[in-house]
């Protein structure tokens, strides 16, 4: 006699493999007889940062160890005060991010010399308020949020000319709503996501329109669930993360139909070896397996307790809470307190 | 990665006698590798040996074609470029010759993004601004440089035509040296080629109205002149036939009227979609079938009645009926979004 549903495999959650997925964030420090470890190394403390935040949201954060990943972050450390993606690797803001992040998350940040970050990080505006990744001088929204975000970490964004960020992130939105790179730059999910970010821990989202941007953001849902990052472009899954944090923040993650968005994640999963990949079939990296189980958080999957995640920050809303930085809540604009 | 095969076949810098005197500088985990296969085994060479050149911050030719090859494997290695950067100014390399290398590193590497703001370096090197201020927009396009750098970006977008760094970086060369009419000749090819390329409909936008730089964002949006702003609804126009349901040329011709010339939206594009959408019109079927005919006219109707008050009702009236007729027909994935739009058409407002 079949019972109505099939019994659901040890460590599978309505579908989601949390186990599997525990395995192969576990697994990826040691794949050194693959060619994509190496291709990495240059990014090596972000996918530390991916990995840590994926663990926490499945409530497996301490299946890393703590001292080893401590003591491998700051050796990424630089003189200038920055870190590198990797142990010798020039100082860029993307991998000071993941650095004081994963600090954070271990509640180890005071193990390094902050006051160095601080610099490092406030001496890349210039005087038109525009921020740089490195002392090479790419120009990017991204960086405008990461300094941002960085300095908050020290309740040291008054060393900022926030101003001019706000300028700056303000002149980068475009007729549709959306926000681009840069000023005149085509609206892209992702720069959405710094870019609301950075305005939420200022207290300046009045500088965003609510209701074309949610808008915008709602249209990036496309007919087989998933979601786009811009207008006519594939689904992937990390739109999960850049387009639900922003709605988040908005007020409007109901605009998007959740159920159907969770199906699109899970179908994503590889099943076998674990890890969540851009789209069903393709192969399964770090980051995809972070921002999928960011995006179901967001879309309130209900099969398995994921732990909340701060959408401005993208870590767990519990530590952004004992790190002091849940604050930006209280500064959304009074207006948008409807349902 | 591709393009590296013929890379496996080069003899390893261990055993290469010009490089003797160096010692290169391993890999921490390289100890613990176990059965390593043969490409690794390269490009743990090659990262050794350049770990090494760099450590003692050596300035020759050999760690320049050394970095060469580090990035055509790994472009996205940022601290690579940096290096390569200052070996290019130290040694006084050829820009033309650089330039010819990006290029062929941006076919194997298209979606890299160290190689954009690199060659912009290049160039704002190789041809100051002000030594070609006097020239015409005409003059200008058919500078060798310019006209090489134009032709590098739309070879990007070939490759992809959504490549969003290749269009910003025709923004850059477009504003850094003032070749606007040139630009609006291209998108119009690219929106010909592909309708539904929201970038070419971005850059439009970028080319009518600018990018705002050198001014504050809290400066009021300039207004767009009668005759530009029935030019780009004609056109607008022409492209919605094309493909009724590509969400780009609605929201760009609502986005750029709601900015620039928000009367046009009622004087003259919601005629205009009205006679499409029209019982008996070639097109009525398919337009008034779209999602973004009913939301647009919302816009619209909502932008109206603001304006007009005295008709206000009435207008908020078919807006309203629009919402529903998009929450349970037209766009039923979105209808959260719709029962709220309609909340909010009120005469309060």
């Amino acid at each position: 006699m079949a019972s109505g549903k099939e019994q659901e495999e040890e460590g599978v959650y309505g579908g989601l493999h949390v186990d599997k997925h525990v395995e192969y964030v576990k697994s990826l420090d040691k794949r050194h007889n693959e060619i994509e470890y190496w291709m990495t190394e240059h990014l090596r403390v972000s996918g530390i940062y991916w990995g840590l935040v994926a663990l926490h949201l499945v409530g497996r954060q301490d299946t890393l160890n703590r001292e080893q990943v401590i003591a491998y972050v700051k050796s990424c450390q630089n003189s200038d005060g920055g870190f590198g993606g990797h142990v010798g690797h020039d100082s860029h803001l993307l991998y000071t991010m993941s650095a004081v992040q994963i600090l954070v998350m271990y509640d180890a940040l005071d193990q390094i010399d902050g006051a160095k970050v601080v610099s490092f990080v406030s001496g890349l505006q210039d005087d038109a308020g525009e921020v740089s990744g490195d002392q090479w001088g790419e120009k990017d929204t991204r960086f405008a949020f990461i300094s941002v975000a960085i300095l908050s970490f020290f309740g040291a964004t008054d060393r900022l000319n926030t101003d001019g960020i706000v300028d700056y992130v303000c002149r980068s939105m475009n007729y549709d709503g959306g926000f681009g790179s840069q000023p005149g730059g085509e609206s892209h999910a992702a720069q959405v996501y710094t870019c609301v970010a950075a305005l939420a821990i200022l207290g300046r989202l009045d500088g965003v329109d609510r209701e074309r941007l949610s808008s915008w953001l709602a249209e990036r849902q496309v007919a087989c669930g998933g979601l786009n990052g811009r207008p006519q472009k594939l689904e992937d899954v990390c739109y999960s993360w850049w387009v639900l944090s922003s709605l988040q923040v908005l007020g409007r993650v109901h605009w998007i139909d959740r159920a159907r968005l969770c199906d699109f994640i899970l179908s994503a999963q590889d099943t076998d070896a674990g890890g969540i990949a851009d789209r069903p079939g393709d192969i399964a990296d770090v980051y995809h397996t972070c921002f999928g189980l960011c995006g179901l958080s967001l879309a309130g999957f209900d099969k398995f307790p994921l732990e909340e995640i701060d959408p401005v920050y993208c870590m767990p809303a519990k530590i952004i809470e004992r790190a002091g930085l849940r604050s930006w809540v209280d500064k959304i604009p009074k207006s948008w307190n409807d349902k | 990665m591709s393009d590296s095969d013929s890379d496996c076949f080069n003899v390893p810098l261990k055993e290469q006698e010009e490089w003797e005197d160096v010692t290169p500088i391993p890999q921490e985990e390289e100890a613990n590798t176990v059965c390593p296969i043969a490409y690794t085994d390269e490009y743990s060479d090659m990262m050794g040996y350049l770990r090494a050149v760099m450590a003692k911050c050596e300035v020759s030719q050999r760690a320049l074609d050394l970095t060469g090859r580090v990035i055509k494997v790994n472009p996205g290695h940022y601290t690579v470029w940096m290096y390569r950067k200052k070996l290019v100014e130290e040694l006084g390399t050829d820009s033309e010759s650089e330039l010819d290398w990006v290029t062929e590193i941006s076919e194997i590497h298209h979606k890299n993004y160290q190689l954009w703001h690199y060659r912009e370096a290049l160039i704002s090197r190789l041809l100051d601004p002000k030594t070609v201020e006097d020239l015409t927009q005409d003059q200008l396009v058919g500078h060798p440089a310019i006209r090489r750098e134009l032709l590098f970006a739309s070879n990007a977008i070939d490759g992809d035509s959504k490549n969003f760094h290749a269009w910003s970086y025709r923004q850059w060369i477009v504003r850094t040296y003032g070749i606007w009419d040139q630009e609006l000749v291209f998108i119009e090819t690219m929106i010909n080629e592909d309708v539904r390329n929201n970038s070419a409909w971005n850059q439009r936008y970028f080319v009518l109205i600018g990018d705002g730089r050198g001014k504050s964002a809290s400066e009021p949006d300039p207004p767009l002149e009668d005759s530009l702003a029935d030019r780009e609804i004609d056109y607008a126009i022409e492209k919605i036939i094309l493909a009724p349901n590509n969400e780009c040329p609605w929201s760009y011709i609502t986005g750029l009227l709601l900015r620039h010339a928000p009367k046009k939206l009622y004087t003259t594009l919601l005629p205009k979609i009205q006679e499409l959408a029209a019982a008996g019109s070639d097109y009525a079927a398919c337009i008034a079938s779209t999602a973004m005919y009913w939301s647009t006219l919302v816009d619209i109707y909502e932008c109206q009645a603001k304006a007009l008050p005295d008709q206000a009702s009435a207008l908020l009236d078919i807006a309203r009926d629009a919402c529903d007729l998009l929450a349970s027909d037209h766009d039923p994935m979105r209808n959260r979004y719709w029962d709220f739009r309609k909340s909010q058409l009120t005469m309060s407002k």
